[in-house]
């Protein structure tokens, strides 16, 4: 049914060297299988080529994306959904460069990654050869670490540093650039050992108690109206545990930031929701309102904080995270604690008594969250008139795969949808471009996923905008028969764009109008089952077809297309100022 | 971000990794965050592959201070002191050239406004003196000022270096609120 042609498996060269020489290509290989590499998401290119030509010796599933962009993703999304490290590969210049959003990508989510790429010889560097790019100068602003391996003896500790790097502390992505010739020449460098690493600027957690989990203790036993906003870093430290335990034990109720979705289960009693500028009222209404907030893992970024001078005005505000430079940061603290979540919140365990529970607080809490899900789209049932709405296909596809999907959104309305309606229960499970907002990261990340987790369905939800910006991996979905199920929200229109501009600039409409093509004629030539709904009775019968395919399916929703996304805060106000919508 | 906005003259010195690459992460990092760096210096230390940067910069404290702590994040800064508020010495050196003098008055003058800028005559040629100067910052601009009515014609200054006396400067972050 495939209309694209599958390569077959192609025919090996038929005479290997007797002996291989150990030339750089081979040493970065064997560090990375050493490292627990198993998949490498790439795109070949002269300067790289050395590395292609001996990948087949390694235990390591390459996949051949379409665009560097879509390995980077893919590699984002293969660590989010595992907890290691995704690599990207692909040659100098603009290959190089074209990983670059996906650097920039995982940098602001702290997604740890490795880019690994190929250079000119040595020699022509800084001559402006074909192909040529200062890719570690580019490079530096959006990594944790970049730099350039000018010496073959130096590649397996290079790429060992690397992984380390990438993943201790704060996560997030590396890029290493090879020379080609440095790729070419013989080494005997030995794989190192965790001893033989040398890192004097890694910045490690201190691992262990947390003594100022006293003072945190003490404030939450004086507190009568305490919050948690709970962000990544909870998931990153394997924490989601021990931030049940302690809101269970302390009857904290807890919100989350959108990459803190995961956190807890969303029909946990104490679970509050999502929180900031499309999050629920009822949250955004409870960080103004509480008396202590503790945010742990979270950077009080400005998605949820609004405008700072009237953020939580009521609270003592706490923030916990790993990475000292965030504290103080955004939002004045009144207590910073450097940890690990995981250990910070261990230790907070063991020092709180069971706390009776907080009615009055709950009092409070309870009818703002019966009020504020009512005014909802989802809460109006506009799906029940026959209007396809974006929550309904979204809680459609939540309850279809019992809410155990991998779910990878895009950015703008269909993210904000998602984070809304799913309904999560699992960490590790939503994926998405928060801090940069990376249109264009859904299909591709959801691939890398799909690889990393293949025991979950993944999905992708996408609007026809971020669609239409990598829907060129359609066929790396099929080469590699990827079962990625792609939901793409379609408004024919950059929806949030044209939020903004119904709102904000007085319905002056300017490039929100977006044609499109026919995703399912667009999917036949690649061979992709596609299925199309316009009206919601169709939703679970398309859902149910996608989810039948044995490889990747695409559904195209036609939704109604006034849907704006609701509650929204204003840029540069507060989160007091929610405006809540027509009553639709 | 709380803080007294008036920039302040901050002085931070930064352990690094002598690699290349490391001054334009540190630099970037002040780029970025639209610091203006007022001087910056770098030499080897006494431990092999070790480099220390000597910084001078203007700005809010609270600000400046989370970017230090950024700056402590880098893989290549090994270590970072704002040596602002802690017992140092600081010094500069500066090249000038000046003028010679038009008679044995002038010259004595300045030869005594050189001295008490801890430096002295280096070359005397075809009309100009050229001048060494070793002196804390705020001595240097005086002594320039002076210079001025002796026919300032050329100068070369190569930013401040510092280094903590005793009792040490406080680590960046000590404090964690």
């Amino acid at each position: 049914m495939s209309a694209l042609r599958l390569p077959a498996d192609q025919p090996v060269r038929a005479t290997a060297p007797a002996v291989a020489p150990r030339i750089g290509a081979r040493a970065v290989m064997e560090t990375l299988v050493a490292g627990g590499t198993s998949t490498v998401f790439g795109y070949p290119g002269g300067a790289v080529l050395p590395i292609y030509d001996v990948l087949r010796e390694f235990p390591i599933r390459h996949v051949l994306v379409r665009h560097e962009q879509g390995a980077a993703h893919a590699a984002d999304g293969f660590s989010r959904a595992t907890g290691g490290v995704g690599v990207a590969m692909a040659t100098s210049g603009p290959g190089a460069i074209n990983l670059v959003i996906g650097l920039a990508t995982a940098m602001m989510d702290s997604v740890p990654m490795l880019a690994i790429t190929g250079n000119v010889p040595r020699a022509l560097l800084g001559r402006d050869a074909f192909q040529e790019t200062d890719i570690v100068g580019i490079a530096l602003p959006v990594t944790k670490y970049a730099t350039v391996v000018m010496d073959p003896d130096e590649i397996p500790l290079a790429v060992a540093e690397a992984l380390e790097i990438a993943s201790s502390g704060r996560p997030g992505p590396v890029l290493l650039d090879f020379p080609k010739d440095v790729l070419q020449e013989e080494t005997g460098a030995p794989i190192p050992g965790p001893g033989d690493l040398r890192l004097p600027g890694l910045l490690r957690p201190v691992r262990g108690d947390v003594p100022e989990a006293d003072e945190l203790a003490a404030m939450i036993a004086a507190a009568e109206r305490p919050l948690i906003l709970s962000g990544h870093g909870v998931q990153i430290a394997g924490a989601v545990d021990l931030l049940r335990q302690v809101a269970e034990r302390a009857e904290i109720p807890v919100a989350h930031t959108l990459l803190g979705i995961g956190n807890i289960d969303e029909r946990h009693p104490l679970s509050l929701g999502y929180a900031g500028m499309h999050g629920w009222v009822h949250v955004n209404k409870a960080i103004q309102r509480c008396d202590l907030l503790i945010g742990i893992g979270c950077r009080y970024d400005d998605r949820i904080t609004g405008k700072t001078s009237t953020f939580a005005p009521n609270a003592r505000v706490v923030h916990v995270d790993v990475d000292r430079s965030e504290i103080g940061k955004n939002v004045h603290t009144e207590l910073g604690i450097v940890a690990d979540a995981g250990d910070l919140l261990a230790a907070l365990l063991r020092r709180l008594p069971q706390s009776p529970r907080r009615d009055a607080w709950w009092s409070e809490l309870s009818p703002w969250r019966e009020m504020s899900e009512a005014r909802s789209w989802h809460g109006s049932g506009a799906w029940r008139e026959g209007r396809l709405s974006a929550d309904y296909v979204i809680e459609q596809i939540g309850e279809a795969t019992d809410h155990g999907a991998t779910l990878v959104s895009d950015v703008g309305q269909n993210q904000m949808w998602a984070a809304r309606y799913f309904g999560f229960r699992m960490p590790y499970a939503h994926l998405s471009s928060g801090g940069l907002g990376t249109m264009g990261y859904a299909v591709p990340a959801a691939m890398g996923a799909a690889m990393g987790a293949p025991e979950r369905e993944t999905w992708a939800i996408t609007g026809d905008g971020g669609f239409q910006m990598t829907m060129q991996e359609l066929a790396t979905l099929v080469q590699d028969q990827i079962p990625v199920r792609i939901a793409v929200l379609n408004n024919h229109r950059l929806g949030m764009i044209r939020q903004w501009q119904e709102i904000i600039y007085d319905e002056n409409y300017h490039s929100a109008d977006l044609l499109g093509p026919d995703l399912v004629r667009l999917c036949e030539a690649y061979g992709i089952p596609a299925f199309r709904a316009t009206r919601p009775d169709q939703v679970p019968g398309v859902i149910a077809a996608a989810r039948a395919a044995p490889g990747p399916a695409l559904i195209d929703f036609h939704l109604d297309e006034a849907q704006n996304v609701y509650p929204m805060m204003l840029p540069g106000k507060g989160l007091s100022d929610m405006v809540e919508g027509a009553d639709r | 971000m709380t803080g007294n906005p008036a920039p302040r003259r901050h002085v931070v010195s930064a352990l690094v990794v002598d690699r290349p690459g490391t001054l334009n992460r540190v630099a970037g990092l002040f780029r970025a965050r639209s610091f203006n760096i007022e001087s910056l210096t770098v030499g080897t230390t006494l431990q092999p592959g070790r480099s220390r940067m000597t910084v001078v910069i203007r700005g809010d404290e609270a600000h400046l201070h989370q970017v230090l702590a950024q700056l402590e994040r880098l893989i290549e800064v090994i270590e970072v002191t704002d040596l602002t508020h802690s017992p140092r010495v600081e010094l500069e050196l500066a090249l000038v050239e000046v003028d010679t003098p038009a008679d044995p008055a002038a010259d004595a003058a300045l030869r005594a406004l050189v001295a008490r800028s801890g430096g002295a005559v280096i070359s005397a040629e075809s009309g100009t003196l050229q001048l060494r100067l070793t002196a804390p910052p705020h001595q240097i601009e005086e002594a320039l000022e002076a210079l001025r009515a002796h026919g300032l014609r050329g100068l070369v200054r190569a930013g401040s270096v510092a280094m903590a006396t005793h009792p040490p400067g406080a680590q960046i972050g000590a404090s964690t609120s």
